[in-house]
């Protein structure tokens, strides 16, 4: 038994690409009306929206990073100014003489003088 | 198949639906964003925007030590420890824990404090410091809060406190340079207005936001050196304690610029704990506060009046009977003796009165102080030596007191007799110590300042210029009163200063006016010297001692603190000795 090519068949394989590919053009007869047009714009006007809220966040939480900085700031800020007042305190009059080094000083017997 | 919609569909029912609702939206979002927009965003932004006032730091103070600034008045960060009672649920914990750690700085009822539960603010302590509160903070306590607050801190406790004054509960400067200086000291707050999110964050969003930065008050450096200052007031408590004195004042000044090195009024008070002082005079200082009539001090300012005027030299002689007869008036000397024709000289070695009123007369026509000497005696008092007047002392409370001019009623011949030693008129010791100045530095008034000068942002310090300066006495005139007191002091003092200095000063002792008469069991004891090489002064020093129905003299009293400070003052100077 013998086959023989019809004309159609190779028609069929020379004009489609591979196999079992839709060889059928579908053109829809639906068109997109001012509804679905003023749907989509709207979905594009959220995701700017959201695009949007999304840098806005971004910058409000570098706002925090700041305030958290600040606050470590004036935190060693007062530190540093208790420290200072520690020190004035500890380097005052008062309390040099009234210190250990201070009670075991002794007045010179005599004083001399040189030529500056 | 065919999807396109047909007329009358319930797709294009339903698309006429979301049309007309979006239509609605539209008019309704126009309504409120466009119509209403100035009514939202006000709405929004006392919501949303907050105003913040960022407080301006209170400037520190300084003194000297040598030459290097030192803080005496900082800064310190305090807080005050409140409860909402309607929030806290533990409260014996929360008593035990503010007992435990902030002490004495609890407030005694804590438990009925916690107890108001109609209350949402009730305060358990205050003036804890950063670390008290850190502890509190770590155990977490519920409905407890925390206040900041600034208070000022005396480093050196009561040193200079008249000098320093402090500052009240509202923030407000009293008293001394506190108050004096007080909008220099206070600064500007600034202002910090934002979009602050729930928890008052600042935010950058918005368009209305400013950030005014505080202007912190100034930095100040006082020209009171603290080691001088120390001593003098250890001296002066000294003397007192010696004498029986219940006051004391003191001044020390540097001739060559005005500067005042160190002032001190006993009693003294502590400026951290001003609320705790029973008698409000504590606060003043004497020394640029409570006028006086001079006494036999005012004797240096006449004899350089008559020397400048050319009437009279210090080897002038003129008769000395002890009286002298003025108008309606005797005036008598105070020691009686020195009789005889006398030099100027040996009236001020003996402070005699009567040599005095004699230089007053020979500013007028020899025998009688007329209107024109008079007026010559105002001059040089009032004019050129700037006694009865403010000097501008930087700090609060100076008096001016009283020169009485010769055009008044009471500018009479005896009242100008009686201002020739020292009486009859009213004057702070600043000012005589600042008039004593320009004869010992050879003939320059500065006005006495306290300020040395501020340190800038950059902590750097930057010394005031010297004030302008006149001459009320020429060159000469000044060194020959200055060796006048150099005499008077070695003549009648010999051997209690150190050898090989410039030494010299002139006693005082002053009656009390009270009532309109001098009492007779009060006088108050007065030493105006100073101290140096014979080239240059380099201090003066000015002592009072006084008590109520007490009395005391110049030379008793006064002059021995004197002697304490002078001769501290050339170790702390490190001056050489000549010879």
């Amino acid at each position: 038994m013998s086959y023989q090519r019809t004309q159609s068949f190779n028609s069929r394989r020379q004009k489609n690409w591979s196999r079992n590919q839709n060889t059928v053009a579908y053109v829809s007869a639906i068109k997109l009306g001012p509804v679905a047009h003023t749907v989509l714009v709207a979905l594009m006007i959220t995701v700017l929206g959201l695009i949007y809220l999304t840098q806005a966040t971004k910058a409000t939480s570098y706002d925090y990073a700041t305030e958290k900085i600040d606050s470590q700031i004036a935190e060693l800020n007062t530190q540093k100014n208790d420290l200072q007042i520690e020190n004035a305190k500890l380097t005052a009059l008062e309390t040099v003489k009234n210190s250990s080094v201070a009670s075991t000083m002794t007045t010179p017997a005599s004083t001399d003088y040189v030529s500056q | 198949m065919n999807l396109e919609l047909q007329k009358g569909s319930r797709s294009k029912i339903l698309a006429a639906i979301i049309v007309s609702l979006i239509v609605v939206f539209i008019v309704r979002l126009f309504y409120l964003q466009i119509i209403q927009h100035g009514y939202y965003v006000q709405q929004a932004n006392k919501e949303q925007l907050k105003r913040l006032t960022i407080p301006a730091k209170r400037g520190l103070i300084y003194a000297l030590d040598g030459n290097i600034p030192v803080p005496i008045v900082m800064n310190q960060t305090v807080y005050t420890v409140f409860a909402d009672p309607q929030t806290t649920d533990d409260n014996s914990k929360i008593i035990d824990t503010i007992r435990q750690i902030a002490g004495g700085n609890a407030r005694d009822n804590l438990e009925s404090l916690l107890s108001k539960k109609d209350s949402r603010y009730q305060i358990l302590a205050t003036r804890i410091t950063r670390t008290q509160a850190d502890k509190i903070k770590r155990i977490n306590l519920k409905g407890i809060g925390f206040q900041e607050e600034s208070q000022r801190v005396y480093t050196e406790g009561s040193l200079a406190s008249q000098t320093l004054g402090f500052v009240d509960f509202g923030g407000i400067g009293r008293y001394g340079v506190e108050a004096k200086l007080n909008s220099r000291l206070t600064g500007t707050d600034g202002l910090l207005q934002s979009v602050t999110d729930v928890r008052d964050v600042p935010l950058t969003i918005g368009n209305n936001n400013i950030d005014k930065p505080a202007v912190d008050g100034a930095n100040i450096v006082l020209s009171i050196d603290r080691n001088v200052q120390s001593h003098v007031e250890q001296a002066l408590a000294d003397g007192l304690k010696r004498t029986g004195a219940t006051r004391g004042n003191a001044i020390v000044m540097d001739p060559q610029t005005g500067r005042v090195l160190a002032m001190a009024n006993l009693p003294t008070f502590d400026p951290a704990k001003f609320n705790e002082v029973t008698n409000s005079a504590d606060f003043n200082n004497g020394v640029v506060s409570a006028p006086y009539e001079p006494g036999s001090d005012m004797k240096t300012l006449t004899m350089a009046t008559g020397i400048d005027k050319g009437v009279v030299t210090p080897s002038s002689t003129y008769v000395n009977t002890d009286h002298i007869q003025v108008d309606d008036r005797t005036i008598s000397n105070a020691s009686f003796g020195q009789t005889g024709t006398i030099t100027f000289q040996h009236a001020m070695n003996w402070s005699l009165n009567t040599g005095f009123v004699t230089v007053a007369e020979r500013l007028g026509d020899g025998s009688s102080i007329t209107l024109g000497a008079r007026n010559t005696m105002y001059d040089y008092f009032y004019n050129r030596f700037h006694l009865g007047q403010l000097t501008g002392l930087e700090v609060a409370g100076e008096v001016a007191g009283t020169i009485i001019p010769p055009t008044s009623e009471d500018g009479n011949a005896v009242r100008y007799a009686t201002m020739a030693f020292g009486q009859g008129m009213d004057v702070t010791m600043v000012q005589v110590a600042s008039a004593f100045c320009s004869i010992v530095n050879g003939g320059n008034y500065y006005h006495p300042t306290v300020l040395a000068g501020v340190i800038d942002k950059n902590g750097k310090y930057i010394t005031n210029k010297i004030a302008g300066v006149s001459s009320p006495i020429s060159k000469s005139t000044a060194d020959q009163v200055r060796q006048m007191t150099q005499i008077a002091r070695t003549t009648n003092f010999p051997g209690i200063d150190k050898p090989g200095y410039y030494i010299g000063g002139k006693t005082g002792t002053s009656q009390v006016a009270k009532n309109g008469t001098y009492a007779t069991d009060e006088t108050i004891a007065t030493y105006l010297g100073y101290g140096g090489s014979e080239e240059m002064t380099r201090y003066v020093i000015m002592v009072q001692v006084s008590g109520d129905h007490k009395e005391f003299a110049g030379n008793y009293d006064a002059m021995p603190i004197f002697t304490d400070m002078s001769n501290w003052m050339i170790n702390y100077l490190a001056l050489q000795p000549k010879g």
